[in-house]
């Protein structure tokens, strides 16, 4: 179903323009890479914190609040290099279900992000206190670092798996 | 026993024959081990990062560096343990055609310059930490911050190139 679009797509002279510089898909991966790097390392620092794994000594709502905005600028930048690789090579992409598989991933990661830090900074004395952790909280943290390893594990995967559905 | 001949004696062990998925049944062991690779390096570079955009001033200013530093580090060499033992594995499956890949070699001198920046910090301005933990690091702080970064962001892009140029 996809196939048509990515065919048509990859005939395009944008995408042609892209596949015939050869530095531009190692290095809009590589700076993809470096913003799952920021993206993920803050998640993951969050939701340990969280769990009470990391006993960091920043609050709950101090570490959101010097992570969250690497987080929501590395995801922007993470949303073009993305697109600047799919239009290079859309045929890699689309025909590979690891990819449709991150997008959602990422789509609903992204919703529970926002919705987390909604809570937090509406109620951060809450969440701050010593005492159990709001409702939801483990469940989130649980989630989102699943959820972000299996984004990561998936798109590595992307290139090893889309020449079996081809 | 000459550098090349080591590389080929490395490479023809059955272990990086495993790897290379030489062996029956491993045809998913190299793209595995690459996924580790990819999800240790993540949490190297982005715990590294957080440190030096402190030391920069970029970011969790106002939050003790002494303590960021101490929090952070068991990430980084936990992670960057998880990434040598995967990146060495890698490296044996095809040794001698990485060992010859100047990405690859520019690459550990990156690693190896880092090292040093790390040591020149540690025994500099990490000593007097006292006098500007919770403010603007010194010059020394903010060029080592500054240094380590830039050879990290290289140590990522030459890291993507060696899988383009192998």
């Amino acid at each position: 179903m996809f196939r048509p679009f990515a065919d048509w797509l990859a005939a395009t002279g944008l995408s042609q323009l892209l596949q015939n510089e050869l530095w531009v898909v190692p290095t809009s991966q590589s700076i993809h890479i470096i913003c799952v790097c920021m993206v993920f390392t803050s998640a993951l620092m969050i939701n340990l914190r969280l769990l009470g794994v990391w006993s960091a000594s920043r609050t709950i709502s101090e570490l959101t609040g010097a992570l969250l905005p690497w987080m929501w600028g590395g995801l922007v930048v993470l949303l073009l290099t993305g697109t600047v690789q799919t239009v290079a090579e859309p045929v890699r992409e689309f025909v590979a279900p690891m990819f449709w598989a991150k997008l959602i991933m990422v789509v609903i990661v992204t919703v529970m992000t926002a919705g987390f830090a909604g809570k937090v900074r509406s109620n951060a004395a809450r969440w701050d206190a010593a005492g159990p952790r709001p409702n939801g909280a483990r469940a989130f943290a649980t989630g989102s670092t699943l959820l972000w390893v299996a984004i990561i594990v998936c798109g590595r995967f992307i290139g090893y798996t889309s020449a079996l559905y081809t | 026993m000459s550098l090349d001949q080591l590389l080929h004696t490395l490479q023809d062990l059955p272990l990086a024959a495993a790897v290379r998925g030489d062996m029956p049944g491993t045809e998913w062991v190299f793209p595995i081990i690459e996924t580790l690779h990819v999800l240790a390096l993540t949490l190297v570079f982005g715990s590294i990062a957080m440190v030096d955009l402190r030391l920069l001033g970029w970011s969790s200013r106002g939050v003790s560096g002494a303590r960021l530093i101490r929090e952070t580090l068991p990430w980084t060499w936990t992670a960057w343990i998880c990434a040598a033992l995967t990146g060495s594995l890698l490296f044996l499956s095809k040794a001698v055609a990485y060992g010859g890949n100047f990405e690859f070699r520019m690459k550990f001198v990156c690693m190896a310059l880092a090292a040093v920046n790390m040591l020149i910090f540690h025994c500099g301005p990490y000593r007097r930490i006292g006098d500007w933990d919770m403010g603007r690091p010194p010059a020394a702080a903010r060029l080592a911050g500054a240094v380590s970064m830039g050879l990290w962001i290289a140590i990522i892009f030459l890291g993507r190139w060696v899988g383009f140029s192998t």
